[in-house]
């Protein structure tokens, strides 16, 4: 068994980066922004509670940059011809930080019992799901209702977390008192948490992958300031900041320093999407003419170069170019002002005034906010930014209190689980701002979703996502802003950082030092 | 006797002050939109009604809101400050954990501002009409025009950026294992650049202060008396007009002391201080109620003991106050 | 010696006088000395100031134009801190003329509501308010009024009382001249002169507050300040300098005008100080 041990090693190894030779020891630091509400991965999944609990806690499978599975804890899978059956066998000798041995009944309890209660996202693909069960303590089955493309995408760590069963079962998971003190199989256990300056995790010592990781220790930094923020980073406080960390102007000035390097890599499983959510039900936003004037009003490109420093795409529709089954055959909304007032006169705008609703995530999404207004009143609409902050934008949007509210969010690789939620009828649900806020209803369209899902192969699926692109580009349920890229800058010398498609949050893993 | 009934009735007040302070903070909080298991329950990256509904049960908001308000003015009676849902603690845990160091820099701030402004007020109203008055006047109004957080971001500019002689946030080295005497040096190699930029502003309110004070109280009849006397220059000046020119430059500062502990989110923010101010601004976004509250009641309590260390340090200063009341 | 007469042979008062005009100046007329808005995107974004002659002072994040920021800020600022000095003052003066005055229960309850006011943490109640009406500059400013009032009314709660005890006020007592007009009539012209000290002292800390405000992300969206362009530019105070440094003069210059204004006054109203600091 040592034997399979090494090759494994040496095959992660060779992934990461075959070249170099790995050096162990030393610290990171890392900013963490804002900081995070809590650390046990299977109550909350915010980003940065990701980003640190992304060391603690594993899931199954791992992600490249291509989106292709790769062992975590399964080393390796079988699914079934049919798509019903998925069976993964565990790796070996794998122990929980507190000693305890991780077995299929954890994998069981996490999916079945803990996940299905606490985690929303997860629950919309586990209803897919007919039942887990432990065939062996290192084999573990899902079995399927009805086949579910995207199902081999939900084992990544944010989405499927493992959950340690000895610790959780049979009690109130949410006031447990060892959410404080998580416990997870990932390379790095938690020490301490100074609440308002930072988060330490030291190096596990008994992680099942020999030699891994290389450092002796992780420090994610809370700075409140995005200025301050940048000069930590460049007094040498702190060696990585993870994309959005700092405001995008100060990219370049930071990059162009000696020693430092930077990578658009390791969002592609996320492929956060932004767009201004467009009221369908009411005010001048429920007329299709008025959202198609409004996507020809925006110069996104020069949004993108002026507010986005040049970073991300601009999209073409709902799927990013980085998620599977994208397709560009879709009309395309370049900026023509002379297009939009046509439009607008067409629909007969009587100058009824707009709200935007900035995303009060910091200064770029202010910039980006005031640019629309004054590309927008430049064509004749009357707009107004309306301010709110995070509690304030969350209540408004989810009670649908807005007539064009920013926002993003992630699309975790597959169209159905992170796309399609938009924009199907039956995700039109009060009170969560991550489901179909605009209150698009297209009952034709919404068979498509769902029959696309439920495809077995995956050119089927192409086609299928092919044709919905085609249609809903056409009514703009929501204008489609830009495919963000968040660059993750770090010093040169910190190794083999961003190895997956899901970056930083599980980048100390392989990450090394070089001296 | 007499003393024992004012100490207690003055007790009574701040209590009653303390409670009002909850009642009415519960009343805007509760007003203000954004609910806090949305926002929970949004931040967790995905919601759906049955998570929200979780939410408000475990957070006691579906309960009508005179029940809420029963429920938590019952708890501060009993010296309970209620739970955060969102840090997952104990309300008065997170305080105690955040209080040392906005003490450290409020304490540190105001020390440094009060014995300054005093010292250069003094000075600047010995040299009334000379240049170096003008000059230290000038530069206080300067100080005092200047906003504070501006002057924050110079000074990590220019002392933490360009010189590194300074640590530009934070509270101390992360990690560095220093215990003793090498933290307590480390710590204050932190305080520096906040302290004194929260400080300056202060600083020149009591210069300015202590100096109008100074040429107040120098003609009146008493100096006059003195000087007739045939005392010298600075024995009047430290003897008889310095302490009667004192009082309202500490009336003023007791009461702004207790002020500065509530105040210093913006020195807090820029420097990354893991202070209460941060804690109150960070939770109102969140519509971490219990947090914000429990950060109001903490702060209006040092308001209030700084109010009373006011009133002893003025009897010491000016024994006749004790014999008058 | 008048006392516009040694309010005018005030160096440091006059040219407070003097910068305080400029900038009023320069607010009503910025719709003339500029022809484009502020948030219009004039040009590059980071232009860098006295490179183009059109743009003085460069250009901010998004490519817009510096100088008219600064000249439409100044409306704002100004408009802020009169509006909330004033609205402080309708609750403060009234308060403190009527504990003063009438003494007893009334000074009594008015003296523990205004305590009640000085014991929440002024900048975090600002801060709590603006957050929770959502900002806009109307619940800026009423935010502003709210926690600068209490020393309004401590101030004309001590003027009022003492000059309650004066001759005059006994003689229109005996004249039989109702408690209310004796106040009104009598008494509160006399308090005048420090509340107008007062009043200067109080606008420039309203402008410092408005732009702590926005620099935290308090700001009115909607309205262009001098507090919202450091607050969006703090991130860029390395590479672009100016448009922090710029908008920092503005609010010192203004905030040093109102105080050089206010000590003038002060010592103008009271003549012994100011002769004293002369000798």
């Amino acid at each position: 068994m040592k034997h399979l041990k090494a090759t494994t090693f040496l095959i992660a190894a060779a992934l990461a980066a075959p070249l170099a030779a790995q050096e162990a020891g030393g610290r990171l630091d890392i900013v963490v922004q804002p900081e995070p509400p809590g650390l046990m991965l299977g109550l909350v999944q915010n980003g940065p509670t990701q980003l640190v609990a992304g060391d603690i806690y594993e899931g199954l499978l791992i992600y490249n940059t291509d989106l292709e599975p790769q062992p975590g804890l399964a080393e390796s899978w079988e699914i079934s011809e049919d798509g019903l059956t998925y069976t993964f066998k565990l790796h070996e000798g794998v122990k929980w930080h507190d000693g305890e041995d991780f077995t299929a009944d954890d994998v069981v309890f996490s999916a079945d019992v803990f996940l299905r209660e606490t985690h929303a996202r997860l629950r919309a693909s586990l209803a897919y799901v007919e039942s887990v069960t432990a065939l062996d303590p290192l084999t573990v089955e899902f079995k399927l209702k009805e086949p579910f493309g995207p199902f081999i995408s939900v084992f990544e760590a944010a989405t499927m977390p493992m959950i340690p069963k000895h610790i959780y079962e049979g009690t109130d998971f949410a006031t447990n008192e060892m959410n404080a003190t998580p416990i997870g199989t990932g390379p790095f256990k938690f020490d301490e948490w100074v609440k308002g300056s930072y988060i330490h995790l030291v190096k596990n010592e008994e992680y099942y992958i020999d030699g891994l990781p290389y450092l002796d220790e992780v420090y994610y930094r809370v700075i409140p300031d995005a200025a301050s923020r940048a000069v930590a980073f460049e007094t040498g406080e702190v060696d990585v900041l993870p994309g959005g960390s700092v405001e995008n102007w100060d990219v370049p000035r930071l990059t162009e320093m000696e020693g430092v390097c930077s990578t658009g890599e390791g969002w592609e499983f996320f492929a956060p999407h932004a767009w201004m959510w467009l009221n369908n039900r009411e005010g001048p936003t429920s007329n299709k003419l008025f959202r198609q004037a409004v996507m020809y009003a925006m110069n996104r490109e020069f949004m993108k170069d002026v507010v986005w420093n040049g970073f991300g795409n601009v999209p073409t529709g709902p799927i990013s170019s980085k998620t599977n089954f994208y397709s560009d055959d879709v009309t395309h909304y370049d900026y023509n002002p002379d297009k939009a007032k046509e439009l607008l006169a067409e629909m007969g705008y009587d100058g009824e005034p707009v709200r935007i609703l900035p995303l009060p995530y910091g200064e770029t999404w202010q910039r980006w906010a005031e640019a629309v207004r004054q590309n927008l009143t430049e064509v004749g609409i009357n707009v107004e930014i309306d301010s709110a902050d995070v509690a304030g934008w969350n209540e408004k949007t989810s009670q649908w209190d807005y007539d064009m509210a920013f926002t993003y969010l992630y699309q975790y690789g597959d169209p159905a689980l992170g796309v399609s939620r938009n924009y199907t009828a039956d995700r039109i649900q009060k009170g969560s701002p991550w489901n179909n806020v605009e209150g698009y209803e297209n009952p034709e369209l919404d068979e498509k979703w769902f029959a696309a899902a439920t495809m077995v192969s995956p050119e089927e699926r192409q086609a299928a996502y092919e044709e919905i692109q085609k249609e809903i580009v056409d009514d703009v349920p929501v204008a489609w802003m830009l495919e963000l890229e968040f660059p993750t800058i770090y010093r040169c010398n910190v190794k083999d950082l961003v190895t997956t498609g899901i970056g930083v949050n599980d980048g100390p893993r392989n990450a090394w030092i070089e001296k | 006797m007499t003393a024992l009934i004012a100490t207690l009735s003055r007790v009574v007040k701040a209590a009653a002050t303390l409670l009002a302070i909850a009642v009415l903070n519960f009343f805007l909080l509760h007003a203000a939109p954004g609910d806090p298991a949305v926002v929970l329950a949004g931040e967790a990256g995905a919601a759906d009604e049955q998570m929200i509904e979780q939410l408000r049960e475990r957070f006691g908001l579906d309960q009508p809101f005179y029940v809420q308000l029963g429920k938590y003015v019952g708890g501060i009676v009993q010296g309970d400050l209620g739970y955060s849902f969102r840090q997952g603690a104990p309300v008065i845990d997170l305080i105690a954990e955040r209080l040392p160091a906005t003490l450290l820099l409020t304490l540190t701030a105001f020390v440094i501002s009060l014995s300054c402004g005093i010292a250069l007020g003094v000075a600047a109203a010995a040299r009334v009409g000379k240049v170096s008055d003008s000059l230290l006047t000038t530069l206080a109004l300067l100080f005092y025009a200047t906003p504070l957080y501006w002057l924050a971001l110079m000074a990590v500019l220019v002392f933490s950026v360009w010189l590194g002689w300074l640590p530009g946030f934070g509270y101390e080295t992360v990690g560095s294992a220093y215990s003793g005497f090498a933290r307590a040096l480390d710590i204050l190699k932190h305080l520096i650049l906040p302290a004194l930029t929260l400080g300056l502003f202060f600083m020149a309110v009591y210069m300015r202060m202590t100096r109008a004070s100074m040429l107040e109280v120098s003609t009146a009849d008493f100096v006059k008396t003195a000087k007739a006397k045939g005392l010298s220059g600075p024995v009047i000046r430290r003897r008889h007009i310095l302490r009667n020119a004192i009082l309202p430059v500490v009336t003023l500062a007791g009461l702004q002391a207790g002020q500065l502990v509530g105040g210093a989110v913006l020195t807090e923010t820029v420097f990354a201080w893991p202070g209460i101010g941060r804690l109150m601004f960070e939770s109102l976004a969140a519509r971490d109620y219990n947090t914000i509250l429990g950060v109001f009641l903490v702060s209006a309590a040092m308001v209030i003991l700084f109010n009373i260390v006011t009133d002893i340090v003025y009897r010491i200063v000016d024994p006749r106050i004790g014999a008058r009341s | 010696m008048s006392m516009w007469k040694r309010f005018s042979s005030n160096i440091g008062a006059m040219v407070g006088v003097l910068l305080l005009l400029t900038v009023i100046f320069i607010a009503i007329f910025a719709p003339l000395l500029f022809s484009h808005d502020p948030w219009q995107m004039v040009q590059r974004p980071f232009l860098a100031p006295f490179t183009m002659q059109a743009l003085p002072l460069g250009t901010d994040t998004l490519g817009r134009d510096v100088a008219a920021q600064l000249a439409y800020g100044a409306r704002v600022s100004l408009l802020v801190g009169l509006v909330s000095t004033l609205v402080a003052l309708l609750i403060g003066v009234p308060l403190g003329a009527l504990a003063g005055f009438y003494g007893g229960y009334v000074d009594e309850g008015a003296m523990r509501f205004t305590e009640f006011f000085q014991t929440i943490p002024n900048f975090a109640l600002a801060i709590v308010l603006v957050a929770i009406f959502e900002p806009t500059l109307a619940s800026i400013t009423l935010a502003i009024a709210i926690v600068s009032w209490p020393p309004v009314a401590r101030l004309v709660r001590a003027e009022v009382m003492s000059v309650r005890k004066r001759e005059f006020v006994d003689a229109a007592t005996l004249a039989g001249l109702s408690k209310p007009r004796i106040l009104v009539r009598q008494v509160l012209p006399n308090t005048v002169s420090p509340i107008i000290v007062m009043a200067s002292l109080m606008v420039a800390t309203a402008i410092l507050l408005e732009s702590s405000l926005s620099f935290l992300g308090l700001g009115d969206p909607n309205a262009m300040s001098w507090g919202y362009m450091i607050g969006a530019a703090r991130t860029v105070i390395r590479s672009s300098w100016w448009l922090s440094f710029f908008p920092g003069i503005a609010i010192v210059i203004t905030v040093l005008a109102l105080n050089l204004i206010g000590e003038g006054l002060n010592d103008a109203l009271n003549p012994h100080l100011s002769r004293k600091g002369k000798a």
